[in-house]
């Protein structure tokens, strides 16, 4: 059984910014379950000018009950691909998890964009599908397990983005008044 | 800045994290692409291999990225997925 999930919102945020809190956004205190995130892969395509970057994001899982019999570690690997190109300000980041996926996998496409009606902010359509292989009637539970946490995740992961990019804000407009003390203050993050 | 997942490369990699974050902001964001923190991200990535290797993680990895996640023109990825792993940790 699958299950899709589509959204679009929007960062009343510029573009550039919006793709640079991206990388800064762990840890935030939305984001406690993630332990650790590393760049496998990173490089820029000589002709388009894209950056593509693999990551591997290690999160802590949170399971119901009901799952524990299932999983016995709850530690979740996901991989993180994305695609920068600032020529047409697009950024294509693809998540998925790597371990658990025959209890569930989840895979999350999220497209950033300069949003149409204001220039001076970001629209954010996320897609995702939702995959359980489980038998023994416990598919339709898993599934409907894994679309409510999706969307607490996808809110939890939206405030994070929102809490990075208020700290860009504030540092850029302490580096308005006073250069030296907001070097000092910016704390570049994952 | 957040750990690595390899505790002792935590260091290295939040130099390099440090280092791609300018570039990113002040030169890849303006036009300019060309590369400012190699060395680092080789170093850094000399020890992640290490702890990939001891967590085992990378075959799974390996296996993750022959999906390319960002086909041509296409869509349709569904035809294959009977090739990809039933691992059970």
């Amino acid at each position: 059984m699958v299950k899709f999930y589509q959204h679009t919102s929007s960062f009343e945020h510029a573009w550039d910014n919006v793709t640079y809190a991206f990388w800064l956004r762990y840890p935030n205190p939305f984001a406690s379950h993630v332990i650790g995130c590393d760049v496998i892969d990173r490089q820029v395509d000589p002709v388009s000018g894209v950056l593509r970057t693999t990551r591997l994001i290690l999160k802590q899982g949170v399971l119901p009950r009901w799952g524990r019999g299932l999983i016995k570690n709850t530690d979740a690997y996901i991989i993180e691909e994305s695609e920068v190109n600032p020529r047409t300000q697009t950024m294509v980041t693809r998540t998925k998890n790597l371990t658990h996926v025959r209890v569930m996998q989840v895979e999350e496409t999220q497209t950033f964009t300069v949003h149409p009606e204001n220039s001076k902010w970001t629209q954010v359509k996320t897609e995702a599908r939702i995959i359980s292989e489980l038998k023994w009637g416990l598919t339709g539970r898993v599934e409907a397990f894994g679309i409510n946490k999706f969307m607490d995740n996808s809110v939890r992961a939206r405030k994070g983005m929102a809490h990075i990019l208020e700290r860009l804000r504030q540092n850029a407009a302490l580096a308005a008044s006073a250069p030296a003390t907001a070097a000092a203050a910016a704390a570049p993050d994952c | 800045m957040s750990s690595s997942i390899g505790e002792k490369c935590t260091q290295i990699k939040q130099e390099y994290d440090g280092c791609f974050n300018s570039w990113y902001s002040e030169k890849f964001l303006k036009g300019d692409a060309s590369p400012q923190c190699d060395d680092l991200f080789f170093k850094y990535k000399e020890c992640l291999l290490k702890t990939l290797e001891e967590k085992k993680l990378d075959t799974l990895l390996a296996d993750a990225r022959k999906d390319n996640p960002f086909p041509a023109s296409s869509s349709t990825s569904s035809a294959s997925s009977s090739s990809e792993p039933n691992k059970k940790n």
